[in-house]
């Protein structure tokens, strides 16, 4: 074939892992630049019986790019915007790009409306200059880890601090072509193929068809991002959204844009104790509408702990103001107007007030600037996180970072913040709780001293995951399965439903070949 | 003893894409994004930390168009006393110089002042001349790219000044005039209340006629430099994509600079 397959052992080595910092093994390597090269790769590798791992930018933290033998698939080359369309119906732009671009990549080319054009057709340039010309537009899917690909946003469904208002990737996603092992592609728009009473016959661009039965489980009413998104009567296009590249490599990838609000503003406000805080979140998940907030976002007092420390003795974090001894609650709305904003900034005052909470020390962004340090300190709570475990792991190099993703329904969240803290303050591990609280999805991340403190962390995590589960939560909300959390997938849906998923996965690829290990352990019989 | 603490702020563009007047090669800033030029952000919070541990009163003071109250306002919220913005048709297209002079009749007016505070430059100008010159017009000292300072006594301060080489030690007597950098402090956020409270603030407006003045130093005719040509800087688009792995492509980097003349870095090199 063409394209070329890297073999050299030192070459392949750094695509062996994901930042989940788990190795795998793989023979080779391949990085497609176009959907026609995705094809050859796979092709090839079919004639060869050979499984292969498709790999984004690597970011997903559960292993999902970590290959597992065979050959890996890279799409980082993947990385042009395709074209532009407008959306007639819903009055909107609709961008179209490669499965390797990069959200940071679509974002600036929003921003600076700065696409490279190259190769677009004659209609998508016109609506492209239309774009130009016009006010803002975003792609309001958002992600703390801007160096994800698009492509891994959609394999995992992402979602970030304002999924709270504008809903995981599922919502961004119009449409997706996906290449199958064999080599066969689809094409998918929103509202054209759905599902009846949980049959499904899915037509292929060379008019072949894919029939099937839909797995029966429910979903939890939660964000959730565990195993396949199934419903009944569901669009078609969905189920590919969050299949972590089990069922199809996807090759192309189209955006809804939305209006760019005129006025984004944050506010963090501090609060002595845990209930307070808990009281102010209830108080702005009452706010729905055009009131609904963008993000709720919660840092226990260990998060700003942590943060005031490296900014007292590593002087780090410069712009940001010297955190308070306390927790933090931050809250960003995006309106249509200034006096919206005024109007907002009162109410808040009265929530505040009431949940205990001082409005002349609560922190206001209403400048673009002021923003941009609330929201990098938003980041740099995961990212403190992660220097103080690589640190601990030249000491211990078996030591790695837990971190949950679990969410639980609304009237569950005070018991599971309970739940948290007073099983981590039993066991003595040092714990910080962060997060997307407005979705009542907390990251609880340990960071283990020793050896010990992990196995006790790891245990820890299992058992929250089986009281999680009871309470009707999820054992991932948006990270996926990949290949760290299979054990938990299985706990959440049970044996029958792990068995309905893999007879799903076998209608698409009946060999096994991609992603194998991704979701469920690999198959003896595959 | 309290200060009396005056601020000179100016309201920026908020981006560096910026539409120019082709007349006056002047930038447009009406209708665009516009914010608080980032160093003034520094004099202020230095001004509004004195204020807290000396006790004195800060009054902010810009020159600009009806909608650089704006940032007026938010300088009232974080704790500023006082706010006059210098708007009239007749202080438009002043240079460093008239703008210096301008400004030097308002803080005139205001009385009595201790020390003045301006960010080290405007993020559009770049000039950093406007600070120094008021301090001449004023006839008082000024000391550029302040640091650190303390207070020896109520009237004297001790200023860090940073310098290409490193800092410089300068003590002086109030009443003085510094410009500073970021280093100085790390400025605070506006607290919601303080947004709360500049919602109804009064900003004061004064025109030319409100200050003792002479007309012909003022504006576009009393500068004494004006802008001939302004151009986009030239974007250079030889860039070359290289592809590969991480190895082929640090060859192929490190050839092509060498084919240009680039030449690698002996240890002896590095220790000259």
């Amino acid at each position: 074939m063409r394209l070329q397959i890297v073999t050299q052992k030192d070459e392949i080595l750094p695509y062996l892992r994901d930042e989940s910092n788990w190795t795998g093994s793989a023979e080779g390597i391949s990085f497609p630049q176009s959907e026609d090269e995705i094809r050859e790769a796979l092709l090839f590798h079919a004639q060869r019986h050979t499984p292969i791992t498709v790999q984004g930018a690597r970011t997903g933290i559960t292993g999902g790019a970590v290959p597992h033998g065979g050959q890996v698939i890279n799409l980082s080359r993947c990385n042009r915007a395709l074209g532009m369309a407008w959306d007639e119906g819903k009055q909107r732009f609709l961008l179209t790009v490669q499965p390797g671009m990069l959200f940071s990549q679509v974002q600036k080319g929003l921003a600076d409306k700065a696409f490279n054009t190259e190769g677009w057709s004659r209609e998508s340039l016109k609506v492209y200059r239309r774009f130009c010309s016009e006010g803002g537009w975003s792609f309001t899917a958002d992600i703390t880890e801007t160096s994800a690909s698009i492509g891994g946003m959609v394999s995992t469904n992402a979602s970030g601090a304002k999924s709270y208002l504008y809903g995981p990737m599922r919502a961004h996603v119009e449409g997706v072509r996906v290449l199958l092992a064999d080599g066969r592609a689809l094409a998918l728009r929103r509202g054209e193929q759905f599902a009846r009473a949980g049959n499904f016959r899915l037509r292929l661009e060379d008019d072949t068809y894919i029939e099937g039965k839909l797995p029966t489980y429910r979903m939890p009413a939660v964000k959730n991002a565990s195993g396949y998104y199934i419903k009944p009567d569901m669009d078609l296009l969905d189920l590919f959204i969050g299949s972590e590249g089990t069922l199809g490599i996807v090759a192309e990838i189209t955006l809804a844009l939305s209006k760019t609000p005129a006025r984004a503003w944050g506010l963090l406000a501090f609060f002595s104790e845990t209930k307070r805080a808990l009281q102010y979140v209830q108080a702005l998940k009452l706010l729905g509408g055009a009131q609904k907030p963008a993000a709720i976002e919660y840092f226990d007092r260990a998060c700003l702990d942590m943060i005031r420390r490296e900014q007292m003795e590593a002087h780090s974090h410069k712009g940001l103001p010297l955190l308070p001894a306390a927790e933090g609650v931050y809250v960003e709305f995006h309106q249509p107007a200034q006096v919206d904003v005024d109007a907002r900034a009162l109410q808040m005052r009265v929530m505040l007030q009431n949940a205990g909470a001082d409005p002349a020390e609560t922190w206001l962004a209403v400048t673009p600037q002021d923003l941009e340090k609330l929201i990098s300190f938003r980041h740099a709570v995961p990212e403190s996180i992660n220097r103080i475990i690589a640190e601990r792991k030249r000491e211990d190099p078996t030591l790695t970072k837990l971190g949950t993703d679990m969410a639980v329904p609304d009237d569950r969240l005070d018991w599971v913040l309970r739940l948290y803290t007073e099983s981590l303050d039993k066991l003595g591990l040092e714990g910080l709780k962060f997060g997307h609280i407005g979705d009542n999805h907390l990251h609880v991340n340990i960071l283990p001293t020793d050896g010990q403190d992990y196995l006790r962390g790891k245990a820890l995590f299992q058992e929250w995951a089986r009281q999680i589960i009871n309470a009707g939560g999820t054992v991932s909300a948006e990270h996926g399965i990949g290949k760290l959390k299979i054990a938990q997938l299985s706990e959440m849906y049970g044996a029958r439903a792990i068995a309905e998923m893999r007879a799903l996965k076998r209608c698409f690829d009946p060999l096994g070949a991609l992603n194998p290990g991704t979701m469920f352990t690999v198959e003896e019989n595959a | 003893m309290s200060l009396e603490i005056v601020v000179c702020v100016k309201q920026v563009p908020a981006s560096t894409r910026v539409r120019l007047n082709a007349a006056t090669n002047t930038i447009i800033r009406e209708g665009i994004e516009m914010m608080l030029n980032p160093f003034d952000a520094y004099a202020l919070e230095a001004a509004l930390r004195i204020k807290t541990s000396m006790g004195g009163r800060v009054t902010v003071i810009s020159m600009g168009i009806p909608s650089a109250a704006e940032i007026l306002r938010f300088a009232l919220g974080l704790g500023a006393d006082r706010a006059v913005l210098l708007s009239d048709k007749r202080f438009a297209g002043a240079d460093t110089l008239a703008t210096a002079y301008s400004l030097a009749a308002a803080v005139r007016k205001l009385g009595t002042w201790d020390l003045i505070f301006c960010g080290r430059q405007a993020v559009d100008g770049d000039t950093a001349q406007v600070g120094p010159s008021l301090a001449q017009k004023l006839g008082i000292p000024h000391l550029t790219a302040v640091s650190r300072l303390e207070f020896l006594s109520p009237q004297r301060i001790l200023c860090e000044k940073m310098t290409d080489e490193g800092y410089q030690e300068v003590a002086m007597e109030l009443p003085a005039l510094l410009t500073v950098v970021k280093e100085i402090n790390t400025p605070r956020f506006l607290s919601l209340e303080g947004y709360l409270e500049t919602l109804g603030a009064v900003v004061e407006i004064w025109g030319a006629d409100d200050l003792d003045l002479d007309p012909s130093r003022i504006g576009y005719d009393g500068s004494a430099t004006w802008v001939m040509s302004t151009a986009a800087a030239e974007r250079c688009k030889n860039g070359k994509e290289i592809d590969g792995s991480p190895q082929e492509v640090a060859a192929k980097i490190l050839e092509t600079l060498t084919q240009q003349g680039w030449q690698s870095l002996t240890s002896e090199d590095r220790h000259e």
